[in-house]
This record gives structure tokens, sequence and C-alpha cells, in this order.
């Protein structure tokens, strides 16, 4: 008995080191579920409610820049509008109803809380499950992609921001189309590598990286950013610097994209998946 | 002893404030986060017992985890700087020991004691709790700076704070 106190004299602190060291790397672990845990849930619920509070006071500070970029978007779609106005006066066509589903929804949501400091950043925003919106969504802002929904509750969602060391994108040249995988180093916000780029396709400083659709989360053709920098790395391959068209320290109007028609491409795609394994 | 209590929990809550609403919330570069609520854990009196040292950096990274959504990380970095600091004290005790009843602050034994205390343990909880979060070995170097820089800017802010807050 006394040796077995002495021995706790002796290391009891170390135990609880190890102890306490535990519980923090098993806390860690299961971060994928972080919102799942409740009292986190209820903290980043309330801090929510404050930040958004705070948010409104703050935005007041920024309505010019938000108006600008918001008539900067009208600009935008009006003048896509006129083109596909146009070509339609232009040539008659047989129009079936099926050429012209509807594949994406966009819901607009507010930014309520972003960070840009960590290796994984999140976005949370003020639309829910009562929006629609649902894990897997992508989301994009005015000026290119933004991120992509991780989890959703009632009244508000989490975003995984494109600036977070897991965040993964396919993205291509938009002048030959040539496609590769976007990822965050986690240094600078306002750069992201593209690679899987070949060496033989001609690349430039300047040229637009846009989204590919190869997903079934982003929508085809949404901005990326344009090529800052490239150098031929290890390999056949280009590592391209992309500078993102995005501003997230300023994130604030952004769009939920739903894609009604991604049950049926993923289940297709599983299926195939299955079929070969088999 | 109460009173002690009373100005270690005002200690708590103003570097949490700090932490949270102004440290935070530096989006200047990735390698600059200071993380100054670890003077908690370096200003707590000598003759406390290292295992209330351990549980005070647990309920401390905790808090934080919390406050800023990304739980275990803090934590587990703080818990490691709690359990280094007995060591780091022996390690650059003064000739004569520590007097019992001082604290461990800049004034009772000057800056060049103050100055390697917080760098150590500033240096050890930074190293943990960023490669914690990176959590693989592609970035080690990038980490390994982003550990230097960030360390930096925390032990200066650090001084800062212990000289505006810590007249006592």
């Amino acid at each position: 008995m006394r040796s077995l106190l002495n021995f706790l004299k002796k290391y009891g602190n170390v135990l609880l080191f190890l102890l306490l060291e535990a519980i923090a790397i098993y806390l860690l672990t299961v971060k994928p579920d972080y919102h799942k845990i409740k009292i986190t849930r209820i903290v980043n619920a309330s801090a929510s409610v404050l930040q958004e509070r705070l948010n409104l006071a703050s935005d007041y500070f920024v309505l010019n820049e938000i108006n600008q970029q918001l008539r900067k978007e009208n600009r935008e779609l009006k003048n896509r509008l006129e083109r596909v106005y146009n070509t339609e006066s232009l040539q008659t066509f047989e129009a079936t109803d099926s050429v012209y589903r509807q594949k994406y929804v966009y819901v607009q949501a507010r930014v309520v809380n972003n960070s840009v400091n960590k290796q994984k950043n999140y976005i949370t925003l003020d639309k829910g499950k009562l929006e629609g919106i649902s894990e897997d969504m992508a989301v994009i802002g005015p000026d290119g992609i933004v991120g992509l929904v991780v989890e959703a509750g009632k009244n508000y969602s989490v975003a995984m921001s494109a600036l977070n060391l897991d965040f993964r994108l396919s993205a291509r040249l938009s002048k030959n189309n040539y496609f590769g995988s976007l990822n965050w180093e986690g240094v600078d916000v306002n750069t992201m590598v593209l690679n899987e780029i070949p060496q033989h396709v001609s690349v430039e400083q300047g040229d637009t990286i846009e989204t590919t659709g190869y997903s079934a989360y982003f929508p085809e053709g949404v901005m990326v950013g344009t090529v800052k920098a490239f150098n031929e790395g290890g390999g056949d391959f280009y590592d391209i610097d992309v500078e993102l068209a995005t501003g997230f320290k300023k994130l604030n109007n952004v769009y939920v994209v739903i894609n009604l028609e991604k049950n049926d491409q993923t289940d297709v795609e599983q299926k195939i998946n299955t079929e070969q394994r088999r | 002893m109460l009173n002690d209590i009373l100005r270690y929990t005002g200690l708590f809550i103003v570097l949490l404030a700090i932490q949270v609403l102004l440290m935070n919330n530096i989006q200047f570069s990735g390698y600059v986060n200071p993380y100054v609520y670890i003077l908690f854990i370096l200003l707590l009196p000598f003759e406390i017992p290292s295992w209330m040292v351990l549980l005070l950096s647990f309920a401390t990274g905790l808090v934080i985890d919390v406050s800023s959504g990304t739980l275990g990380l803090h934590t587990a970095a703080t818990v490691f700087a709690g359990f280094s600091r007995p060591w780091v004290l022996k390690l650059i005790a003064p000739h004569d020991g520590y007097e019992t009843g001082d604290l461990p602050g800049m004034k009772t034994y000057g800056f060049r004691w103050f100055i390697p205390y917080i760098i150590i343990i500033t240096l050890l909880h930074h190293f943990a709790l960023f490669y914690l979060e990176v959590f693989r070995f592609d970035y080690f170097f990038r980490t390994l700076l982003r550990v230097i820089s960030s360390s930096g800017f925390t032990v200066l802010f650090i001084i800062i704070i212990q000289a505006l807050i810590v007249r006592r």
C-alpha cells in the first residue's frame, strides 16, 4: 500500500498529465464531429447570435463596398442575360422542356462568423436546413468560390472555407480546359495552389482558373482566380499559384448552391463504382 | 487565499477577452497567431502543486477551445505547457532559489529571469499547438517558421500585457 502511495506521489503528475493529454487528443481526433458535441453547439449558437449583432453594426462601415460588389454582380448578370436573349432572337430552334430544366438553386446567405488565420478555417452562415441547405453543398460568393457546407443546423450552417488544409477542389484553366486539383497550403489568404497541370500545357500569368463541375457540388465555370506564378516542380506537372478572386477577409454575401441533380449523379457514380469492384 | 482566487479569476477573464476578441482577430498572415492566454499559466504562484497547474491548464485550454471552435487543440498544447512549467522553473532558478509567496512575474525576479521563462514555455506551447493543428509532416519547416514567428509576437504581447495589467 505504501509503495503504491509512494509511486503515486512520485509519478502521479505524470499520470495526470498523460490522462489529460489523452482526453485532449481524443477530443481533437473526433474533431470532424466537433459541432455535434452538445456543449460546443450551444456555445457556437450563442456566439453566432452575438457575432451576428456585432456584424450588423460593423456592416455599416463597409456598406459602400458591399453595394459596389452587388452592383458589379448585377451588371454581369444583366450582360449575361442580354447575351442569352440576343442569341434566342437570332435563331429559331426547337425547345423541349427537358433541355431547360433547372439544375441549380442559389440560396442567399450572410456570413456571421469567419476566420482566415487558422490552418483549418470554417465559415458560419445564417441559413440552415429550413432554407433547404444540407451538407456537401457548395458556397460561392459574388467574386468566386468560398467553401463547402459541412454541417447544417436548423437556422445556421457551417462551411469549410476554401482556406482549409482539408479543402480539395477540381479546377481548370478556362482557356484550354486542362484541369487539376486545387488546395490551400495554409500560408497566404489570397493564394491557393493548383497541381496536376501537365507541363506541356501553355500557362501564362493572369490566366483564369475556374471550377470544372466534375464534382457534384460546384457548378461549372465558377471563378476561382488568376494565375499568379507557376513553376516546374518535381515530375511532369506545374505547381501553379492561383491568386484568389474572393477576398476571404471581407466575406459578407454568399450563395449556397443546391444541386437538384446531385443525388442522381452520385447514385449513378456509386453504381459504377460498386460494379467495378465486383 | 480568497483574494488570490478572485485575482486569478479576474486575470483569467481579462486574458480570455484579450485572446478571443483581439488576438484571434489578427488576420494579418498565417505566420502571426499570438496566443497570450498562456500568461495565466505562467503567472500562477510558485508553491501551487503541479497537479493543480495541470488541471488549470486543462480548464484554460478547454475554455479557449470552446470559444474558438477547435476542440482539444489548445487543451492539448496548454496541458503540455503546464506540465513543462515545473521543469522550466527548476532550469532557470536563481542561485538562492525562489522565495515562498513570490509570484513568477517580471517584477519579482527581473527582466532577465522573466524573458527566458516566457520564451521557453511559449515555444513549447506553440510547438505543440501548431504541429497538432497541421497534423501532418508535409509542412514541417513552414510550421516551424510559424511556431517561431508567432512565439515572437506572443512574447512581445505578453510583455506588454504584463506591464499594463499585472502591476501588483
